[in-house]
């Protein structure tokens, strides 16, 4: 499952966004939509730990695996500055994947921030073209519009500050998708971005019965199931209503019935 | 090839290496990456009597050269462990050499979970958890009194036959002494070191890096504390030494082979390298060839003065 990556594009999106691409012909092949890869970023002094990447885009001819990430911390500060021809460890792909979208159903995206790259893959690989609603803070904190209206997707925005699109959260675009859906179009949502944005949006989604897939996580370590670090609540069984799971074995991606809201 | 086979005392395994537990979660998370037989032996997370949800989120924060968790022995239970597809089941299937990490809420409950195990088909041995510094009730605070430390292995030792692992904490003025003292209440070996007690604070929003406040640090940033105490430790008792803390290469447990420990385990260097412990049984083998010896035990607390 580990694969040698060598660094085959690292360069900068849009400010602290930027876009790696590692040559790992394996990983490609067995990827699915909402999966991520978990990498060892080489240079990265003292520091014992992976970090775990959605994977933004694959292709399987030529082996390339792209990464889009941000700028937030000692990790992703190294990764920024590593060479083309650099040599990094990974380990994938990991994780639950999103379940595709069926022939009668109309695939809505709700992204935050940089949540449209774990969901790029899921976009292109839709049988019916949709729609990606994709909120940040302000207009530098979107990326990738171009490759979901490249997969047939239409883009609709929104911003905190009004820079560009619908000002306010972009769960007000799912009540907006919601209320244009006048001929009854089967609706399948797929969430990406902050957690508290995707509490909003399963919530609101449960209520009004959709089917909604949100994409989870938590600082991760071993990236398999094995240390219990990543944990989020998920409905179950017992007395307490709820239990810890794993975002890296059992999810990224839940069902957002599943989630535990309380 | 050196003769790896170690003897622990009734217990025998293929080579010196097993997994910490805590980071190799049931062994099944792993199974893909090699065979689980090809371990010394896989050392499970612990188990209690109830499932327990462990600690708040985050559990982790990353530090120089380590790291430090308070997952808080989210598990099972004992019910689910020894019944389960994904826990026990499962690893006798593997043929993986199983050892048992257990822990209680009382002493009471930790005789109970010992009990539990006893005789069951699969089991190697039980590491008794009295060091985890990251739960409120149990863990730690029989790790750290040798009189409860002394009560908790008696009682342990009653409930069952099978070997008995006892894991000790560093966070005690003196490790010797609780090696001692399980040893007497009938311990048949002890393990060390657990994680060492520590803090991170984010100086942005000012709030510590873990939900539990405190969390104990692990990795390569103890290795030297962990070598001392396997040092002290194997020349206060004459029964076998597990060491751990820190190791990330085969020239790391040679050290604490060297210090005095008759096995090694290997847990946060999985996070970094889930084939780590692989690589350390090879380098392990490939240090006694070049040194000429037939057999692991032959640099067993070789210290040169």
């Amino acid at each position: 499952m580990p694969e040698v990556g060598e660094i085959l594009k690292n360069e900068v999106l849009k400010g602290d966004y930027y876009k790696v691409v590692f040559y790992v012909p394996e990983i490609c092949k067995n990827t699915k939509p909402g999966q991520f890869v978990h990498v060892k970023i080489a240079n990265l002094r003292d520091r014992i730990l992976r970090r775990p990447f959605s994977i933004c885009d694959v292709d399987v001819e030529t082996g390339e695996l792209t990464v889009a990430y941000k700028i937030v911390g000692e990790g992703t500060k190294v990764l920024a500055t590593l060479e083309v021809g650099t040599v990094c460890d990974l380990m994938g792909p990991l994780g639950v994947s999103f379940t595709p979208t069926k022939d009668d159903e109309f695939p809505v995206i709700v992204a935050g921030g940089y949540g449209s790259a774990a969901t790029h893959i899921l976009a292109k690989q839709c049988v019916t073209k949709g729609v990606l609603l994709l909120g940040a803070r302000s207009e530098d904190d979107l990326i990738l519009m171009d490759k979901f209206e490249e997969a047939n997707f239409e883009v609709r925005l929104s911003t905190n500050d009004g820079s560009v699109g619908h000002q306010g959260l972009v769960t007000e675009l799912v009540e907006q998708i919601i209320a244009e859906n006048t001929d009854n179009k089967k609706l399948r949502f797929y969430g990406c971005g902050p957690t508290p944005m995707l509490m909003a949006l399963g919530k609101m989604l449960e209520d009004k019965g959709y089917e909604c897939e949100l994409s989870l996580d938590h600082l991760m370590c071993c990236g398999v199931g094995a240390c219990f670090a990543c944990v989020v609540k998920v409905k179950a069984n017992n007395e307490d209503g709820w239990r810890y799971a794993r975002t890296c074995n059992e999810g990224p991606v839940f069902n957002s019935k599943d989630v535990y809201y309380g | 090839m050196a003769d790896l086979t170690t003897k622990l005392g009734s217990l025998t395994l293929k080579n010196p290496v097993m997994t910490a537990s805590g980071t190799f979660g049931y062994g099944v998370e792993y199974a893909d990456f090699y065979p689980l037989s090809d371990l010394g032996a896989v050392v499970v997370k612990g188990i209690c009597m109830n499932p327990s949800h462990g600690n708040p989120t985050p559990r982790v924060a990353e530090v120089s050269s380590g790291m430090l968790n308070a997952i808080g022995l989210q598990g099972p239970g004992v019910d689910k462990f020894l019944n389960g597809e994904q826990y026990l089941p499962f690893l006798r299937k593997s043929g993986a050499t199983t050892i048992v990490n257990i822990w209680g809420k009382s002493i009471e409950e930790y005789a109970e979970v010992a009990a539990a195990m006893d005789g069951v088909d699969g089991i190697a041995a039980l590491e008794v958890n009295i060091s985890c510094p990251n739960v409120k009730e149990g863990g730690v605070a029989f790790g750290t009194d040798l009189k409860m430390a002394n009560t908790v292995i008696s009682k342990v030792r009653a409930a069952t036959k099978l070997p008995l692992i006892t894991k000790l904490s560093p966070n005690v003025t003196c490790i010797a002494d609780f090696a001692k003292t399980v040893v007497d209440a009938g311990s048949d070996m002890v393990s060390l070191i657990n994680t060492l007690s520590g803090m991170a604070i984010d100086i942005h929003t000012r709030k510590p890096k873990i939900a539990n406040i405190t969390g104990g640090l692990s990795g390569p940033a103890i290795k030297p504390v962990a070598i001392k105490m396997v040092h002290d430790v194997a020349k206060a008792v004459d029964v076998p030494v597990i060491g751990m803390g820190g190791i990330m290469t085969a020239d790391d447990a040679i050290e604490f082979l060297l210090a005095g420990a008759d096995a090694v385990a290997v847990g946060t260097a999985i996070f970094t390298d889930p084939h780590a412990p692989i690589k350390i049984i090879e380098g392990i083998d490939e240090y006694l060839e070049r040194h000429g010896c037939n057999s692991v035990s032959e640099i067993i607390g070789q210290v040169n003065y």
